[in-house]
Parts: C-alpha cells; structure tokens; sequence
C-alpha cells in the first residue's frame, strides 16, 4: 500500500511539474489595474487544507476551526491583530490594576448576535464561568487564575488569585469567546455568534460558506459572501487556481511561486507565522535519547538552513520560541550546523550506529523526513521513518509517549507552557525552566514576563530538549483582484473583516 | 430456481452479519480514537476520558456492537459522532455524487470496452487487432491518478472546457454543471476500467471463435465473423456480466481515489474523512452499506446469469 501510495504520488509530482512548464510557457495576461472598486456583492473563494471534523467550537479542538471562526465569526471581549497585537473586539477598552489582580472590560452595547438576540454582560460572565468550569471545553485551564467574573452595568470585571502576564492573550483566544447564555443552536453543525460573517452552510467535506453580517455591530464586512473550498490535494488546488475556480489558495508550495504568478491571475504572499516545525526527542530515561549529547549531536546534524530552502518558505528556529512570539532571540549559537562536532559527541557518548526511528504524521511534505535520514546518515545515526495517520500520532506518540523521535507543526502561538509541563509529551523536565516560565507568568510587566521567557527559552535548547527545524511560512497565493486577504499565521487565525474583491 | 434463490439470499445475509461483525472488529484495531482527536494537542488526560466517557467509548465492545447492530435491524445504521448526522441522510447526500459518477465511468467503461473488445479479438493477427491490444494492455497499467491529473491538465487547465475540481454547490438543482464536474473523473475511472473490461471482452470473444457451436455454423455457411455475432456473443456478454458485479467493486475503490484528486463530496471522501477523524460508528455504518450493496450486486448477478444461461437453469 505504501509503495503504492509513494509511486502514485512520484508520479503525480513528475507529471505536475512537467505539466506546469508546459502551461506556463505561453504568454502571460496583463495584471488587472489594483485601483478597480470593490464589488460589495462579490463572493470570494479561499482555498483551505484542512476541514473541521465539526464546527463545536466550545470543545473540539484544532486550528481548523479558530481559522475560520474566531473573528469571523465568534468573538471574545477582545482580539488579536495578525501582527499579534490586542486590540478591542466586544469590549470597548479595557484596565488592568496595577498589581495584576483585577481587570474591567467596558462591554459594546448594541450587539447583537447572529441570531437576532442580544449580548447582555450576563451572557459574558456565563459564557467565561461556563467555560472555566467545564474541563472538557477547549483553553478551560486557561482561566485557572481567574477567581470571580461579575457584571456590574457594562463593566466586566475579573478578579484573580495571582498575576497572569499570558490572561489577555488567552482571552483573545478559545479561553474568551462569547456566546449566548442558554443557546439552543446546533453547536456541531450551526453558529451563532457576534462576529462580521454568518454561517451560512456547511456541505461537509466540500466547503464552508459565510454570508455578510448585514446587522454587524463594527465597519460591515466588504464581501457578501465567502467560501472556504477544502480542497486537501495540492495539485488538486494548483489545478483549481491555474482554472480560475478559487481567489486565494492558503498552504500554497513556494516552489511553485513562479509558475503561479506566470499566469498573471495571482501573486505570492508570503507571510510570518508561528507554525513550529518540531523535533521532539524522547528524553525519558532508558531511552538512547536520554543524553543530552545525543541530542545536541542530532541537532548540529542537521544542515537547517538547506532544510528551510528546500521548503522555500520560512526561517530558521533554533530555540522553542518563534519569531513572532514575546520571548524570542536568536539562539543560532546553541546549536550550529557541526557535522564534525556531532560525530565527536556521538563518540563521547558511546552512542555510534545508533539506530532511532521518526514517528511522522503522513501528511507532511516528504522532505523533511528525507533530508533528516540522509543528515543524520552522515554522522553515522540510521534513522527509521514511521509514517503515520495522525491519531495514530495522536494516541502513540502524544498520549502513550511512545517514540524516539517525533516531527509535527506546532501551530499556536505562544505555547511556551509545553516546555514547563513535564508530562506533555515532550518529557521534558527541568525545574529551572519550570520556575523561570512561573516567575513570567506573574510578571506584571510586559517586557519583564518575556525576558524571563526568553532566558527560559535558551536553556531549554542548551539542553537540547527538542530540535526546532524551522518555523513555517503562511504561503498563500492571492488573486490579483483580492485586496485586505490576511498573510500573517493564516493556518491559525483568517480574520476576513478587510477582504475585498473587485471585478478586475 | 426458487430454492436456488432462497439459499443464495440466506447466504447473502449470513455474509452481511459476518462482514458487520469484521467490520467492527477492524476498525476497533485502528490505533487513537475520536476523544483524543476532540481534545486535541493541548489536552490533559483528564479531559480527553471526560470526552471519552460522555461519547460512551468506555463501554465494552461486545456492548457497542449489540447496541450497533441491534440498531441496525431497527433501520437505523448509526451516526456520527461529530456532528450527530445520521448515517443514512449523509449517504443519501454522499450518494448524488458517487452513484451518478459510477454509472458514468460504468457507461464509459463498457461503451468503449465492448465493441474495442470483440474488433480487437475479431481482427486479431491484423495491425489493427494488435494496436487495440496493445493499446488496452498500456491504459489497463496506467494509474487512475496519473490518468486522472492529464485530462485535468488536458481539458480543464489547458483548453478550459471542463471544472478542474469540485462539484457545483448548487448540485443536482443545477444538472449541467453537475454532469460537466464529473466528466473528467467519470472519464478517469472509465477508460482505466474500460481497458481492463476491454481485455476481457477480448479473451471470452477469442473463446466463443474457438466454440463448436461457432465452427458448426461456419460450416452451415455463415462467415466466420456472422457465426461469432450471432452465436459467440451471447457467451460473450455472459461472461461480461459476471465480471460487471466485480467492475462495480472496483468503480467503488476508484472513487475513493478520484474523490480526493478532484475534491469531490462523495462517499470515497467521506470515507477517507471518517475514518481519519476515528468516527467509527459513522464508518462502520458506511462500510456495511457499502459491503452489502456489493454482495447484493454478487446476488443479482448470479440470478440474472442463471436466467439467461440455458445451462445452469437445466442443471437444477
């Protein structure tokens, strides 16, 4: 099954690329003008990978559901830019105390949600209590520090049992959607929120569609309409764009960027993200893993930087925070590519011809597990690759712990707590950490919470806890005729609030 | 004949009770489950077994399947554990895609099949017996997705005159674009089926030549080639029609595939999405209408053989 998967796949690849040369080699079209007006009945097409198992946005968890329906359409007291900046979204402004303890939102009046029902400050201190009561509910953990939530008028006030830096981004996230207190809607198939769009349809493994939220409390969304096509296959949604059927294709193939853009119809964007391509090492003892040299020899191995242009996308992460986060700094130095120096480690650690096998999720490009056996091959460690569905990941690796070594994106921003959690997965363990990221987290003061990340970060990879082998790129290809389609940590977060379409 | 149909119809059902008893059990062997999907990778133990035990996961699998398949002589086949659909509507839904692109590759399949098949075996030591061999033989080895990713290329991107992908949301309400969207896939499945169905053809024709009945009415003076249609061609389409219940089987596989390839919402997709998210009592329930719509065909096939072949009605 699996030699035939890789052939057919072989094949597809050989014929796509020749294919593509092929229908790229005429002339282009012209670049329609970008001064063309919006079209506010234009519906607009955007090509997504992965579709939600289900829409229950209280409980099942995945990015593919914060993707399209936070902002969009579910809103928490307040947001996040693309850029990672909290800004208003149901509360007018907010104040935090000034030791930390206390935080009042100035709740909108005037919202309404989709439904036709109005948002009333009870419905936020339920949806919060709900949500910090009810283990099974996504981010409920987050609000562990929250003590009382009360209304008083339009106030909401938040009282905690200690300072927590990380509350007003957790609140921009699962941890502070708001909906409506005793809501009867189909939370599984069915929306009923607040935001700019409206949940128009599901055709369950085809496509989402949002309609206009005509009686939207904010700026009107500039679209009528807009549907997500799930289309897995890449060549699938090359072939799609190269036909015109899509405006704007996400997890799009840098390698492709030429051939794309020839046809004049659409442009790359390339954008930051915080997807963490990581290399988890089983350091649980009794396992060859457990060295810290081994670890650092299977990290200076590693040529990252000709990883990350074999991807043509994204950069460099040499420590457990990216770029985008609060925290980061460039820890290059920690690890650089050695193959000599590797080998010399292996040797110390009594640990040549070692053989270690990758537990790899299948849907993940190819390349990655290939230019790791042929790194690692060089410093004399065989390494066995174990493709793999990803509940089989999930149960194996995530929950048993049962793996040498483990590749998968971690998408969320701001995920540090992983690292000072010694029964995630990671089986990591190192009290130091644990304290530093404790001590950040009742920082009061922004700068201060991450340098004491940032400090916590260097010694989890001085320690070789994982290895980061690069921090994923959002690559999306926009039609030329699309303005306001977001470009930053798009697989997390798509707010459709600016999109525009114009006849062009 | 009567008693001859009754036995096969107990058969058919015996072999449907044991299919849904391996189903269940295959699927059971699959490793990870729909909980720890549902949690995610930011879950603790603890809510994961909350989500568990409020899906009844928990409880012991004789108990699961006796709940399943006494559910199932009820009429009801199940449903999803995401989105509470029940199995039955999400096939009728999956089904207007799935069963109008198998007859389409099935017509395809047999419209080019048949009459390439009896040419290339009638005119076999010609030029143009051997090119039509040949030429079976290479499209028969091709695979659906390469096959597949050229007519996409071909009259979808190049010439324009045919969606790359999807089906129309609008469906069946629109049925021109629904028919053009699934032209190309019907056309994929249907000429590499068509080229295995063509062989065929060829070998049961170049059989009935050597027939005796066939010499007997060539020495009675037809022609070789009107002895063969006259004669030959009866046991020709015979054979075709055992294979066909086979066919069918094989149409459902390619769709599995070309559903992907060309990101369309039926029941190859569906399956594929089920079974990735672990809701198993939705493709259990899948998997047993499936396996009994092809045993069902096994059936019929056997009785429309017996109907029309004199032989076997005679030998009861």
């Amino acid at each position: 099954m699996l030699r035939r998967t890789a052939l057919a796949a072989t094949a597809l690849l050989a014929a796509g690329a020749l294919l593509l040369t092929a229908c790229t080699g005429g002339g282009t079209s012209p670049t329609p003008s970008s001064s063309a007006e919006p079209d506010p009945d234009a519906s607009a097409v955007i090509r997504l990978v992965l579709e939600p198992g289900n829409l229950d946005i209280r409980e099942t968890s995945g990015a593919a559901l914060d993707q399209i329906l936070v902002d969009n359409i579910y809103q928490g007291l307040i947001s996040r830019t693309a850029e990672q900046d909290i800004v208003p979204a149901l509360a007018e402004d907010w104040d935090v105390s000034d030791d930390g303890l206390t935080y009042t939102f100035t709740l909108r009046e005037g919202v309404t949600f989709h439904d036709g029902q109005e948002l009333t400050p009870q419905d936020v201190v339920w949806s919060m209590t709900t949500r910090k009561n009810t283990p099974e509910w996504s981010d409920s953990s987050r609000l562990a520090n929250v003590a009382t939530i009360a209304a008083d008028g339009q106030d909401i006030v938040l009282t905690l049992t200690e300072p927590d830096s990380s509350l007003l981004w957790n609140l921009t996230g699962r941890a502070g959607l708001i909906l409506k207190e005793g809501d009867t809607v189909d939370y599984q198939t069915k929306a009923n929120g607040t935001g700019p769009f409206v949940l128009d349809s599901w055709r369950q493994g085809d496509s989402i569609t949002f309609t206009r939220n005509d009686a939207y409390w904010g700026e009107e969304a500039q679209v009528a309409e807009v549907v997500f096509d799930y289309i897995p296959d890449n060549q699938a949604a090359l072939n799609a764009a190269l036909a015109g059927e899509v405006d704007a294709v996400t997890g799009f193939d840098a390698n492709l960027k030429e051939q794309i853009e020839a046809t004049g119809e659409f442009s790359l964007v390339t954008g930051a993200s915080t997807d963490k391509g990581t290399l988890a090492f089983n350091q649980a003892p009794g396992s060859p893993l457990a060295d810290q040299r081994v670890r650092q020899a299977i990290r200076q191995a590693i040529d990252h930087d000709a990883l990350v242009e074999a991807l043509a996308a994204g950069e460099t992460q040499y420590g457990p925070i990216p770029s985008l986060d609060p925290g980061y700094e460039d820890l290059s130095d920690v690890a650089p590519y050695d193959p000599e120096a590797a080998r010399a480690l292996l040797a110390d650690a009594d640990a040549e011809d070692l053989t270690v096998e990758l537990t790899i999720p299948s849907f993940y490009s190819t390349t990655i597990p290939q230019i790791l056996v042929s790194d690692l091959n060089e410093v004399g460690i065989t390494l066995e690759v174990n493709s793999v569905d990803f509940p089989t990941w999930l149960n194996d690796v995530y929950t048993n712990k049962d793996y040498d070594l483990s590749f998968v994106l971690h998408t969320e921003a701001r995920d540090f707590e992983n690292w000072a959690n010694p029964d995630y997965y990671f089986t990591y363990d190192n009290p130091e950490v644990q304290d530093l990221f404790a001590q950040s987290l009742a920082a009061t003061d922004e700068g201060e919470a991450a340098a004491l990340l940032a400090d916590a970060a260097r010694i989890v990879s001085e320690d070789a806890a994982a290895d980061w082998l690069y921090t994923g790129a959002s690559v999306v290809a926009v039609g030329t005729n699309i303005t306001g389609m977001p470009s930053i940590n798009v697989n997390e977060r798509l707010n459709l609030a600016e999109l525009a379409k114009s006849d062009g | 004949m009567t008693r001859y149909t009754l036995t096969r119809l107990a058969l058919l059902l015996l072999g449907l009770l044991v299919s849904s008893v391996l189903i269940f059990l295959t699927l059971r062997v699959l490793p990870g489950d729909i909980a720890q999907l549902i949690a995610g990778t930011g879950s603790t133990p603890e809510q994961t077994e909350a989500i568990r035990e409020r899906l009844g996961l928990n409880q012991p699998l004789p108990v699961q399947y006796l709940d399943w398949i006494a559910g199932v002589f009820r009429g009801d086949l199940g449903s999803s554990l995401l989105t509470g659909s029940s199995v039955t509507s999400e096939l009728a839904e999956k089904a207007q895609v799935t069963v109008p692109l198998g007859i389409m590759s099935l017509t395809i399949a047999l419209l080019f099949s048949l009459p390439f098949g009896v040419i290339s075996a009638m005119r076999r030591g010609h030029g143009s017996g051997t090119a039509l061999s040949v030429g079976a033989q290479a499209l028969a080895a091709v695979p659906v997705v390469w096959a597949g990713m050229m007519l996409v290329v071909v009259f979808a991107v190049w010439l324009g005159w045919l969606p790359a992908q999807g089906f129309p949301r609008a469906g069946w309400n629109d049925p021109a674009a629904a028919i053009r969207s699934l032209l190309l896939p019907a056309l994929t499945i249907g000429i590499v089926e068509g080229a295995m169905l063509m062989r065929f053809v060829r070998s049961a024709t170049m059989q009935a030549v050597g027939q005796d009945y066939v010499r007997t009415a060539a020495a009675k003076g037809l022609t070789r080639n009107a002895a063969l249609i006259r004669h030959g061609l009866p046991n020709v389409g015979l054979s075709v029609v055992t294979v066909l219940g086979l066919q069918v089987a094989g149409i459902i596989v390619g769709a599995v595939v070309i559903e992907q390839l060309f990101s369309l919402p039926g029941i190859g997709r569906m399956l594929v999405a089920d079974v990735s998210a672990r809701d198993l009592p939705k493709v259990q329930g899948e998997l047993l209408v499936l396996t009994g719509f092809v045993l069902v065909i096994g059936f019929v096939v056997d009785l429309v053989h017996r109907m029309i072949d004199p032989r076997q009605r005679e030998a009861t």
